[in-house]
């Protein structure tokens, strides 16, 4: 072994607790990076596995080539496929079985009345396919649908709803329908695929429920021969399609279905936990850092005498980044190995908190072990870099010195390359926000005013610490005015140790303004978009849920305590060659019943050719009131509109309206999102209120909310959001904590002598370990205060700059009280970690502590 | 100076000047020193605090660099060499033995020792490093810990360490001024020893008029000038001089 090599194998089992910081940094940090992939890898494989089983009997799917994206949206909406075409593909040479495959959205309601599902993945409904095969479900238990109202039902949902076999329940299609349970089934052994739930019902009411016209199929699933592979069978079926249809392999529709939930759900689950371990990966980056240069600083002596015997600089860096290369790897394995195990409980906890996360093996593959292995080592090496170069850079005549304790303080280029990288970056945002709107150039700014606190750190230390810190000499006399000065003696480290919380905090102050900025607009747009006394919807999320049924809006219109009532659909239709999504609704009530801002033209009557749009969309497509353009349909008709109203305001009305005359022939299922009632003058909010309820009870029984529920819980994701991130963000304010401790207990070490000669003189256990605690507490002040600002400030840069990218206004809210609970996190956060290094400190023996050397 | 005395000089400095600060608070610790370090003896500088002795010593030595003149490692002149090769001068051709912190803490007895070769990545010369132990008679501590010696064992390791790669000179700075008389004699006694048997060089820096007693020559600097050499000296002698000196401090050399 060469000489560096041994030297820090040494100075590593020699210093085991010095590291111990480093460490935990790392270990974290990994196996948050390394979990998150092997989560997302397992997501992926068991959805792979899930469509491919479910698919495993489907040789080919035949289905319409015309379909409509709108963006925001993963599948679009298809054309449907004459039903019929099964019964002429089924003669056909090379075909065992062909089938009309019906789908559609359809939510069950549970035993206790309320809704199975909806918060994410799919509810669907579908005709059952008698051909088990050709059906991604199997019979589990009780039979078939036999006859109208009879429905087989996923174990998964069955269970949830707490539904047995024989009972009577609705099925929101959206339009309810009464039905009830005959059999329970499985797909591929498991009780359903992940949360989605499915309801099959008769071919008939399949027809009647989830298509618009009777004789139509989503798609018509095609079982081959004996001895026919799946390309030869498409090859066959190509040529006698008719035209607009299509035929692809089922491995190619698995796929499809696979693509699609990653690139829906997955890709931006694990680009959000990755981003997470990101930011811890960053806070750990601080912590190394500061653990290396103060190790190093001590080891000033040790270092300059390698280099009077003859070390080259080389080898003394290479000594010490050897060091942190085998806490590194050390670190990074156990990360990996807490990566696997966090994987392995989420998999656990998720299915019990009612998040999808399928049974199977954990994938781990080569990437989500190499990669966060990587990571790990080039964060950990990385960050010890500058302190191992100034290692090597030891004067050897440092040797013959008393040890040198780190107190460099800011010079003066520090002062004002912060300063000019400060201005600049401000600048750049400032621009980027004010100036001429740009996402990036906003972006790089931010990224710059984060480099600029970090550099000005040291700079800042010193006026900040004595600022927060002067209320302390009052306080806490001459015990407090010490621990002051101790956390102003070296301003490098005091900034290095508060910057990793200072990035934490930031992160989450920027979070807590984002959201309630969010909020603060969402607020705003309900309470000047919703004209209505009530809104009627039903909470969901993701794919889930099956809306609102198109006649319930008439239904309350026809209450005497209703004054308008009236209900948007949803519509899609391709303009200009784009998908777009279309507000489908009575045009002339939209306009009473929400506010549109500014209406040039008139809604009144839009008829069956007739569209109203924004403002907006308009100048995109440089159409005006009076102008004609053309909308393509998902049954492939091409129609002229007549722009009749250009208005304002997008907030809930959507960007283009429609009436539903004119969407009438070209719908598919049909289900209304919103409904909004206004009441007729003199009618309470209460009878009001009761008599909605009462008719919504007949279609399903959605939520019927005053103006201000419904704004609270259309900001409710909002708070779930942030409850999340605020976890997530624990792990970075975490590894920020561990950083100060370490850097305390290295700093109590190092001033051993001192703590010896002041206990000596009379200063008591009790005092000491003040002392210490109330310096963990100003860098973590410190810390925390520039967090907030830098927080806050990026906060209010991410709300102008999205307010620039979109249409619609955004308000910037800063909530005092939730940042005032992140001041006080982070000031109790200091003083957790001042804990243990004030005991250690406070056990010192005074003789000891003198004749330290 | 003469071909003869040149091959016999192991180091010397041509009109040494080193001075620390500027302006105002400049401090001149070395003012036009000439001297040379015989080859084969063991040589002490003595002087008063302040006198630059140990500035002396650390230019000499490659340990820091001079403002003005010349030092000379045999042939080599030292301003001319940068950080890599004076690195590699002080590794292969220099042994320090320093007042304290001389040990690397976490390396055994042995690995100490062994340091400097070790960090040439050169084979240990077995045989010698053999001979060395016994002189120093460290046999059975080999494997021991610095913290686990005694302050006089931790120099008599210095000591070893300080021969083991066989240098050209040895440069001890105050190598007994934290030991006890007994260890420091026994340390003493062994650079003596070494040089006499050895033929290597040693060059000392003490202000211990018994420990400059067991050089061969001392050299007396004072306000950072040459103001004495002497040979054979005896502690007695020594501390005369001291004592002289005193008295004749701010005349400059005579």
């Amino acid at each position: 072994m060469n000489a560096s090599a041994r030297l820090s194998l040494r100075s590593l089992r020699a210093h085991k607790r010095r590291f111990a910081g480093t460490f935990t940094a790392v270990v974290l940090g990994v196996a948050f990076l390394a979990g998150t992939l092997v989560m997302g890898d397992t997501l992926r494989a068991s959805f792979d596995s899930m469509f491919a089983g479910a698919s495993s009997g489907t040789d080919a799917v035949v289905r319409s080539t015309n379909v409509i994206t709108t963006p925001g949206e993963s599948q679009g909406t298809r054309q449907p496929v004459r039903a019929s075409l099964a019964d002429d593909l089924a003669g056909q040479p090379g075909v065992a079985a062909a089938t009309p495959n019906i789908q559609g959205a359809g939510q069950l309601i549970g035993a206790n009345g309320k809704p199975i599902g909806g918060q994410g993945p799919p509810t669907l409904a579908g005709n059952w396919i008698d051909d088990p095969e050709l059906n991604a479900y199997q019979l589990a238990e009780g039979r078939a649908p036999r006859k109208a109202g009879e429905v087989v039902v996923n174990r998964g949902a069955a269970k949830t709803g707490d539904l047995e076999i024989g009972d009577t329940t609705t099925l929101r299609t959206p339009d309810p329908v009464q039905v009830t349970v005959v059999g329970l089934a499985t797909s591929g052994g498991e009780d359903g695929m992940a949360q989605v739930t499915f309801t099959g019902m008769t071919r008939a009411d399949a027809e009647k429920y989830l298509t618009p016209k009777p004789g139509e199929a989503s798609t018509i699933q095609v079982r081959a021969g004996p001895g026919v592979s799946q390309q030869e069978l498409v090859d066959t079926l190509k040529d006698r399609l008719p035209r607009g249809v299509e035929a692809i392999t089922g491995t190619e529709a698995a796929q499809e279905n696979t693509d699609m939930i990653s690139g829906q759900f997955l890709n931006l689950f694990t680009t959000f936990l990755l981003v997470f371990s990101g930011i811890a990966l960053l806070v750990a980056t601080f912590s190394i850092h500061n653990t290396f240069a103060i190790v190093v600083a001590q080891r000033t002596r040790e270092n300059a005498l390698l280099r009077a015997l003859g070390a080259s600089r080389r080898q003394v860096t290479a000594a010490t980044l050897a060091e942190a290369g085998c806490v590194a790897v050390l670190a990074s394995a156990a990360g990996l190995a807490g990566g696997i195990g966090i994987a392995a409980g989420l998999q656990a906890l998720f299915p019990a908190i009612g998040f999808p996360f399928p049974d199977g093996e954990l994938v781990i593959s080569a990437l989500s072990m190499l990669l966060p292995l990587a990571v790990g080592v080039v964060v950990c090496l990385g960050s010890a870099l500058l302190p191992a170069l100034r290692a090597g850079r030891t004067a050897p005549l440092a040797a013959l010195r008393e040890t040198a304790v780190d107190d460099s303080g800011a010079s003066r280029r520090r002062a004002v390359v912060g300063t000019v990288l400060g201005a600049a970056a401000l600048a750049a945002t400032l621009a980027g926000v004010l100036v001429s709107p740009s996402l990036t150039l906003a972006g790089v700014g931010a990224v710059l005013v984060l480099a600029s606190f970090v550099v000005l750190g040291p700079v800042a230390s010193t006026s900040t610490v004595r600022v927060l810190g002067s209320p302390l000499d009052r306080l806490r006399g001459v015990t407090g005015s010490l621990a002051r000065r101790n956390a102003l003696r070296s301003p490098k480290r005091t900034a290095a140790t508060a910057g990793a919380l200072m990035i934490g905090v930031a992160v989450v102050s920027l979070f807590t303004v984002f959201g309630a900025s969010l909020k603060a607009t969402m607020d705003q747009t309900v309470s000047r978009s919703f004209a209505g006394d009530v809104a009627v919807s039903t909470p969901s999320f993701g794919a889930g849920g099956s809306g609102l049924s198109p006649k319930l809006a008439p239904a309350l219109a026809r209450r005497p305590e209703v004054a308008t009532a009236v209900g948007l659909g949803k519509g899609v239709a391709a303009v200009d060659g784009k998908g777009r999504a279309l507000t489908v609704t009575d045009p002339a009530a939209l306009a009473r019943a929400f506010d549109l801002g500014t209406v040039r033209g008139s809604l009144d009557d839009l008829g069956t050719h007739g569209i109203a749009l924004t403002e907006n969309e308009a100048d995109a497509l440089h159409l005006k009131v009076g102008d004609t353009t053309r909308l393509a349909f998902t049954d492939g008709t091409r129609e002229p509109f007549t722009v009749r109203a250009v208005y304002d305001r997008s907030e809930l009305a959507g960007d283009y309206v429609i009436t539903r005359e004119a969407w009438a022939p070209h719908r598919a299922q049909d289900s209304d999102t919103l409904v909004s009632v206004t009441f007729k003058d003199g009618v309470s909010a209460a009878d009001g209120k009761a008599a909605v309820e009462k008719v919504a009870a007949a279609y399903g029984d959605p939520e019927v909310q005053t103006r201000d529920a419904y704004a609270q819980s259309a900001a409710g994701g909002i708070d779930m959001m942030l409850t999340l991130v605020y976890a997530l963000l624990a792990l970075a304010v975490l590894i920020a904590l561990l950083g100060i401790a370490n850097t305390l207990t290295l700093a109590v070490h190092e001033r051993t002598r001192e703590l010896g000669l002041l206990r000596a003189v009379g200063q008591t256990r009790a005092q000491l370990r003040a002392m210490v605690r109330w310096e963990s507490v100003l860098v973590a002040a410190f810390g925390t205060a520039g967090g907030l600002v830098l927080g806050g400030f990026l906060g209010w840069v991410l709300v102008r700059a999205s307010d620039g990218a979109s249409d619609s206004d955004f308000a910037f809210a800063l909530p005092p009280l939730q940042l005032v609970v992140v001041a006080l996190v982070g000031l109790a956060a200091g003083a957790l970690a001042g804990l243990r290094p004030a005991r250690r400190a406070a056990r010192l023996d005074v003789l000891r502590a003198i004749a330290t050397e | 100076m003469t071909t003869a005395t040149l091959t016999d000089t192991a180091a010397r400095v041509e009109n040494a000047v080193k001075v620390y600060g500027s302006g105002d608070t400049a401090v001149r610790a070395l003012d036009g020193v000439s001297v040379d370090f015989r080859a084969g003896r063991f040589t002490a500088i003595m002087g008063p605090s302040g006198s630059g002795k140990s500035t002396l010593m650390h230019c000499a030595a490659g340990l820091d660099t001079l403002t003005g003149g010349a030092a000379y490692l045999g042939d080599t002149e030292l301003s001319a060499l940068d950080d890599k090769r004076l690195t590699l001068l002080r590794r292969d051709r220099i042994g320090f033995v320093f007042q304290a912190f001389n040990l690397v803490p976490t390396l055994t007895v042995a690995e100490n020792i062994t340091l400097p070769i070790d960090l040439a990545g050169a084979r240990a010369d077995t045989e010698w490093l053999d001979a060395l132990v016994d002189v120093v008679g460290l046999r059975d501590r080999l494997h021991h810990r610095p913290a686990e010696l005694s302050g006089g064992q931790q120099q008599r390791v210095a000591v070893a360490r300080a021969f083991a790669g066989r240098p050209d000179v040895v440069f001890a700075d105050e190598p007994t001024g934290n030991l006890d008389s007994r260890s420091g004699a026994e340390v003493l006694g062994l650079l003596g020893d070494a040089v006499r048997r050895t033929a290597r060089t040693v060059v000392m820096v003490t202000h211990d008029p018994v420990a400059a007693a067991h050089a061969d020559e001392v050299v007396f600097l004072a306000d950072g000038r040459l103001v004495d050499r002497m040979a054979h000296p005896t502690a007695e002698k020594v501390l005369d001089r001291m004592k002289a000196f005193d008295g004749t401090r701010g005349d400059g050399s005579s």
